[in-house]
């Protein structure tokens, strides 16, 4: 069963064990939960969802591994075994082709296999310190999206009337304007680096997760049991986040997957754009936009990243599909 | 009857949104932090001199005052001037860079449609065989690629190594031959048209390929499955005439909603593919407003993407009367 179909039969089992406790108190596992092992185990069947999220898990780790050297060790490991993806290099020829491929400015060394970029840093490392960037405003702005969003949209399908209108309007006029020009606009006014990048892409992210949940908010919401909760006095707060939330969030989970995709797509073109993480700190788009300058001498620079960036959004788009098949079996191609 | 009602309530409800936009964009471009005037003149000039700018645009008034001003502006059609361009009306900006654009993006969506529609079809027809997932993978890749880097990568190909299309910029079709390098009739610039166009549209067009794509196939397959569908077979309806007249109208519904909701979206992806290949069209016009903080510009632009983006929903929804005639405007719509 999954998470998102109550049949009749539920709701008036949860509606005795409410009505038993305390109303405001959680209780045991909920329905929600039971449908969350049955989603994984779905997922785990499905051949191209498990590929995404190996890739997920490894680009995960990658980031996990930059992060810990840059932030906490100072970049002890990237010294000790590798290069260090902010400074230059002494000694070592500028944009190298990688390994095996000869260019004008020499052949491709093992040392760096896919290469150096414009000041003769290696690019494997700079991908690998970029996927940090990438992965953190990707899922972090998500990630608050999803929670504005499912504030605003179940507050909105749950009360109605007024403050559906008021509130969705507002939802909709950040709808309305462009995501990228929104985010470039935010950025220009509160500070190019990442933790605006990150507001902006979220804030730019909650119409998507407001308009969907308060859609199934609107259904969930005349089910039997969430009157059953009325009649006995549960509190409006505990039936939108114990109840309406929960038997609405199928969909949502979907999408905040797919969304995570969506935002390092936005998040490499504003650092195309160079709103970002600003030079020497590598980012894929910022190696993007380094890249315009040598693509006719070294089109193996422009690669990459790009290459980064395609395979990160796949694991996101692959696990999402998988996860739509396995939560709305209707919906299944 | 209904219709006509139908799209003035649209309308009307709209106008909040549209108030909305000016008002949010006003804020945020005002909580930059800098001085347009000193940007438009250089940090060197003299205080009296950026003064003198300040109170030419209006700066040295007020948030509140300014922000009425504006807004009593644009409902009498005047969106104030541009300081970055000399003080040239902002309506004036707009309209020399939209063709462009609109150029661009019409050319994607062609791209876009006329290639995702017979794949999702012929995906949905031959579930599972290779030549669905071919066009499920190459849907994938659509939607997971960066349109900036396919851009890139088409001008490392085509313009750096087989030196067979344009990598900067665009010829409108309506220029004037003399205007256009290497055209002497009309049909010279039609040509170069085409081939500046090409590239700019498949790096925009891909991910709107991708998606339609990806809509058209899920809808087709929804729609075999009914049973009127069986009925035809049972009755001997020839399949070719199944798909075309029984299929692909009923299910064409969703495909027009992302259609629609792409469309409007277009016009932010257009910032990156006009970065890309230099294209002096609407996003890069404001980029360079946001840059050099000239606030009339960014709200004139932004505010007439949010019109764009408005009458493109209400578009959607009306036409979705002329594919599916079950769907009426009457009360209870919406």
């Amino acid at each position: 069963m999954s998470t998102d179909t109550t049949d009749g039969k539920e709701p008036v089992k949860e509606l005795r064990t409410r009505v038993a406790k305390d109303p405001d108190e959680p209780t045991q596992p909920t329905e929600a939960s039971v449908g969350w092992r049955y989603t994984l185990e779905q997922i785990h069947r499905d051949r191209t969802a498990r590929l995404g999220l190996y890739i997920i898990g490894f680009m995960t780790g990658l980031a996990v591994f930059a992060w810990v050297d840059s932030a906490l060790l100072d970049y002890a490991i990237a010294e000790r075994f590798l290069y260090h993806p902010e400074q230059d290099p002494v000694g070592t020829v500028t944009l190298l082709p990688p390994f095996g491929f000869e260019n004008v400015f020499g052949a491709g060394v093992i040392e760096h296999p896919l290469g150096t970029d414009h000041r003769g840093r290696d690019i494997l490392v700079r991908l690998i310190y970029g996927s940090r960037i990438a992965m953190t405003v990707g899922i972090g702005a998500t990630g608050i999206g999803l929670v504005l969003g499912t504030a605003v949209g179940a507050v909105a399908g749950y009360y109605g009337g007024w403050v559906d209108d008021v509130l969705m309007r507002i939802v909709e006029t950040v709808y309305a304007i462009p995501f990228l020009v929104l985010v470039i606009a935010f950025m220009t006014a509160f500070g190019r680096d990442l933790t605006f990048a990150m507001v902006g892409v979220a804030i730019a992210s909650v119409p998507v997760f407001a308009r969907l949940i308060r859609s199934r908010v609107v259904s969930v919401r005349e089910e039997v049991y969430i009157e059953a909760a009325q009649a006995v006095g549960v509190k409006d707060r505990n039936i939108i986040v114990r109840h309406l939330i929960p038997n609405s969030f199928a969909p949502v989970v979907v999408q905040a997957t797919l969304q995570v995709g969506v935002n390092i797509l936005t998040v490499a073109g504003l650092s195309f754009l160079g709103f970002g993480a600003q030079p020497p700190t590598p980012s894929w788009g910022q190696m993007l936009a380094q890249s315009r300058g040598f693509m006719l001498p070294d089109p193996w620079f422009s690669v990459w990243p790009g290459i980064a960036i395609l395979v990160t959004v796949i694991g996101f788009n692959l696990v999402g599909d998988g996860l739509r098949d396995a939560l709305d079996p209707n919906l299944r191609n | 009857m209904g219709m006509a009602r139908y799209t003035l309530r649209r309308l009307l409800q709209a106008v909040p949104v549209l108030i909305g936009i000016a008002t949010i964009t006003f804020l945020l471009v005002n909580a930059i932090p800098g001085d347009p005037a000193r940007i438009l003149i250089g940090p060197g000039a003299p205080a009296d001199a950026v003064d003198a700018i300040r109170a030419k645009y209006g700066l040295d008034r007020p948030l509140w005052e300014r922000y009425l001003a504006y807004m009593f502006g644009v409902v009498q059609g005047d969106f104030g001037t541009s300081i970055h361009y000399g003080g040239a009306p902002v309506i004036d900006k707009i309209m020399e860079r939209l063709p462009v654009t609109l150029l661009l993006m019409a050319s994607s969506f062609v791209f876009a449609i006329v290639t995702a529609i017979p794949l999702g079809i012929l995906s949905a027809k031959r579930r599972n065989e290779p030549s669905d997932h071919i066009s499920r993978i190459v849907a994938l890749f659509g939607v997971s690629t960066p349109s900036f880097w396919i851009g890139l990568m088409l001008i490392i190909v085509f313009s750096f190594h087989l030196d067979v299309l344009p990598a900067t910029s665009l010829v409108l079709p309506w220029a004037d031959p003399s205007t256009v390098e290497g055209a002497t009739t009309r049909l010279d610039v039609l040509w170069q048209a085409f081939i500046h166009l090409l590239m700019p549209s498949i790096t925009l067009g891909t991910l709107y390929m991708a998606a339609i794509m990806r809509i058209e196939r899920s809808s087709m397959l929804e729609v075999l499955k009914k049973p009127y569908i069986d009925l035809a077979r049972a009755y001997g309806v020839p399949e070719r005439k199944i798909t075309r007249r029984h299929a692909f109208r009923n299910a064409q519904l969703p495909v027009l909603t992302v259609v629609g909701l792409q469309l409007t979206s277009a016009l932010g992806g257009a910032v990156l593919t006009e970065t890309v290949f230099n294209i002096n069209g609407m996003g890069r016009l404001v980029i360079t407003a946001i840059n050099n903080q000239d606030y009339q510009l960014v709200m004139g632009t932004t505010l007439f993407f949010g019109v764009t983006f408005v009458v493109g929903v209400i578009i959607t929804d009306l036409a979705y009367a002329w594919v599916d005639p079950r769907v009426s405007y009457d009360a209870e719509a919406n």
